[in-house]
């Protein structure tokens, strides 16, 4: 396999790993808190998303949205049970209870949904949209030897239309530029009348549509089962901190460097060999926070 | 006057004389011809007593790390991972896979120590001076790379199965398995017992002051002129050097590793033993880890009478457990005996 469908793997990956991470940093710059139970909000979006796909059947595009709409509300009923309630107590508690409830989530999915793998049904229903020509279905020849699956187009498509829509609402809406003030400084945005609570819960409901949008993406690529979301969970870590905790468009940037080296060291990993290639997203996640703790375009977290 | 009270006062003291007295029973079972036979349906409360008091080593050292001095350490199970591994590449005779290399064991015991503090020390000088929640997932992902290290680099470390043909001392010494059991719950309950001596005479001194004042508020502990830092790295390390020596004993017991007996659910259950229990006081975490380790035991029986498949069970199981981690940080911050002020929480 070349190096350039290497590259092209990196990019859905990436892009991927970026859905899931801005939403992961914005619930860090906002609420404060790494949420480590976040890669089960991924899990829970796959599993809705194969469900309604699959059992009802609805064709993906719906199914995604359902599955968005599920993982924005389970997010914000997560964080109302959870989270807010301790919000006061710092970090560390916080950052335990996640480790808790991601236990209990993952194990709770594995007991709903059983052990075995779940696969979306991409080769009957899926791409078709109501008077529009169907889209090719599997392999598409670019360039010879290149080759790029519809869903992997679809990927990398998703994640160019929510770089977008976030771009707007951070720039263009009263919410989103109420995240970007709390981001800043929470007290003055209190002082200068911004409604905190409001807007951390929109927080959690924006970062629970993103994660399982991310689900349902990854499911597409490959089957999901309940440990889907956890297997991530690092690498989306990695790249947030590598993006700069808290910084959206950092995290973007920290994704596609992370899809990129991983998707390029199996690449260059002899056989048998390629499984190293999370550690080695983890080593960067440690490299960086020891080298430049505040990434490449976020805020410090060293002690003072 | 009494024999009684002849007996020593303090916790330190009365640790140390169980701690002997365990060894000395243990020693008593494995090399004389004396036989202990335990009846057929508490095997396993063997088999979870002597993993408590393995956990119970690493839960102490990982009280100096978070509960006195207040450093997150969620990675401590490779601390534990790294003193196993090394003993066992250093004891193994004829394993399938990765290294053996067949020295004695109580050389691969001193130096799985060995190894496990250097460990600390590179994590400790690297990480330690991160905010409290960065630490956690510093030594978290520096737990997840090893895993991934053992579990893919088959030549040394054995991939999945692990290294097998690991010596059992204990083992060897005694008649009998049933006997084996009992003498390696003595011994190792005996030295769990002489590590409480251990650290609890290091934190009623007024060095254990220090490391709570560091926790408490390390910028004044370091306005009086303590060096904060150095008091850090001490406890990261002592911590390092205990889990280590855990995962050392608990190599020799169970005769081989594997990548699957050092995953995060290890970190997890001792830091649930520990805030459950109540952090900073010694006794108290030991209790919490009991009573995580008794609720394993007693999923272990009831799986006999439930009407669901071993898989559901272990996940409900495990579901409780990520449940009782919520409830305690919500409810009782502090944990079940620990005390609210002298941690500086608020319940």
């Amino acid at each position: 396999m070349g190096l350039a469908q290497n590259l092209v793997f990196g990019l859905v990956t990436g892009s991927y790993i970026a859905i899931a991470a801005i939403g992961f940093t914005l619930i860090y710059g906002i609420v404060n808190m790494i949420n480590f139970a976040y890669g089960e909000y991924l899990t829970v979006g796959a599993f809705v998303g194969v469900l309604v796909a699959g059992a009802l059947p609805l064709p993906l595009p719906v199914a995604a949205l359902v599955a968005m709409a599920a993982g924005g509300l389970a997010s914000l009923v997560l964080a109302r049970a959870f989270f807010t309630p301790i919000n006061h107590t710092g970090p560390v508690p916080m950052l335990l209870t996640s480790i808790g409830l991601g236990l209990a989530l993952r194990n709770g999915i594995r007991l709903a949904g059983g052990r075995s793998a779940r696969y979306f049904d991409t080769d009957t229903t899926t791409f078709r949209f109501e008077g529009l020509p169907d889209l090719p279905v599997g392999p598409v020849d670019l360039l010879g030897d290149l080759f790029v699956t519809t869903e992997q187009l679809v990927v990398v498509g998703s994640a160019v239309a929510v770089f977008l829509a976030l771009h707007a609402l951070l720039t263009r809406t009263d919410v989103g530029i109420a995240m970007r003030a709390m981001g800043d400084d929470e007290d003055l945005a209190r002082v200068r009348g911004i409604d905190t609570q409001t807007i951390r819960d929109s927080v959690w409901v924006l970062a629970g549509v993103l994660a399982a949008l991310a689900g349902v993406l990854i499911g597409m690529q490959t089957n999901v089962s309940a440990g889907t979301g956890f297997s991530y969970i690092l690498q989306i870590l990695a790249a947030a901190i590598l993006g700069g905790a808290g910084s959206p468009y950092g995290a973007i940037a920290g994704s596609y460097i992370i899809g990129l080296v991983l998707a390029l060291s199996t690449a260059f990993l002899p056989t048998g060999m390629t499984g190293i290639s999370t550690a080695i997203a983890f080593l960067i996640l440690v490299v960086v926070l020891l080298v430049k703790p505040s990434g490449i375009a976020g805020q410090e977290v060293r002690e003072a | 006057m009494s024999p009684l009270d002849r007996l020593p006062g303090g916790d330190a003291e009365r640790a140390m004389l169980v701690g002997v007295v365990c060894i000395l029973l243990a020693a008593l079972f494995a090399l004389t011809p004396l036989v202990a036979s335990v009846p057929g349906g508490f095997y396993v409360v063997f088999e979870v007593g002597i993993l408590f008091v393995v956990y119970g080593i690493l839960v102490l050292g990982l009280d100096l790390q978070y509960g006195h001095t207040g450093l997150v350490n969620f990675g401590h199970v490779v601390f534990f991972a790294v003193g196993a591994y090394t003993v066992a590449m250093l004891s193994a005779q004829e394993p399938f896979a990765g290294i053996g290399l067949g020295y004695p064991w109580p050389l691969a015991l001193v130096a799985g120590v060995l190894v496990a503090t250097l460990l600390g020390a590179v994590v400790g000088a690297t990480s330690l001076r991160l905010r409290d929640d960065f630490l956690a997932i510093a030594t978290l992902a520096t737990a997840e790379i090893f895993h991934t290290l053992f579990v893919n680099f088959r030549g040394v470390f054995g991939g999945n199965v692990g290294i097998i043909g690991v010596p059992q001392p204990v083992s060897n010494l005694a008649a009998d398995s049933d006997t084996t059991l009992v003498a390696t719950l003595l011994l190792f309950g005996g030295l769990t017992a002489v590590t409480f001596a251990a650290v609890t005479r290091l934190t009623e001194a007024p060095y254990g002051r220090v490391l709570r004042a560091i926790r408490a508020d390390e910028l004044v502990t370091r306005s009086v002129g303590k060096s904060t830092f150095t008091y850090k790295m001490q406890a990261f390390v002592y911590g390092a050097a205990l889990a280590g020596f855990a995962g050392g004993l608990f190599a020799l017991y169970n005769g081989a590793v594997a990548p699957g007996y050092f995953t995060i659910q290890v970190t997890v259950t001792i830091w649930i033993g520990m805030l459950l229990g109540g952090a900073s006081n010694h006794r108290a975490v030991l209790a919490g880890l009991a009573i995580i380790m008794g609720l394993r035991l007693f999923s272990r029986f009831a799986l006999g009478v439930a009407p669901v498949s071993a898989d559901a069970f272990a996940s409900i199981r495990l579901i409780v457990v990520g449940l009782i981690l919520v409830a305690v940080i919500r409810y009782r911050p502090a944990g079940i005996w620990g005390d609210a002020r002298e941690l500086g929480v608020d319940s």
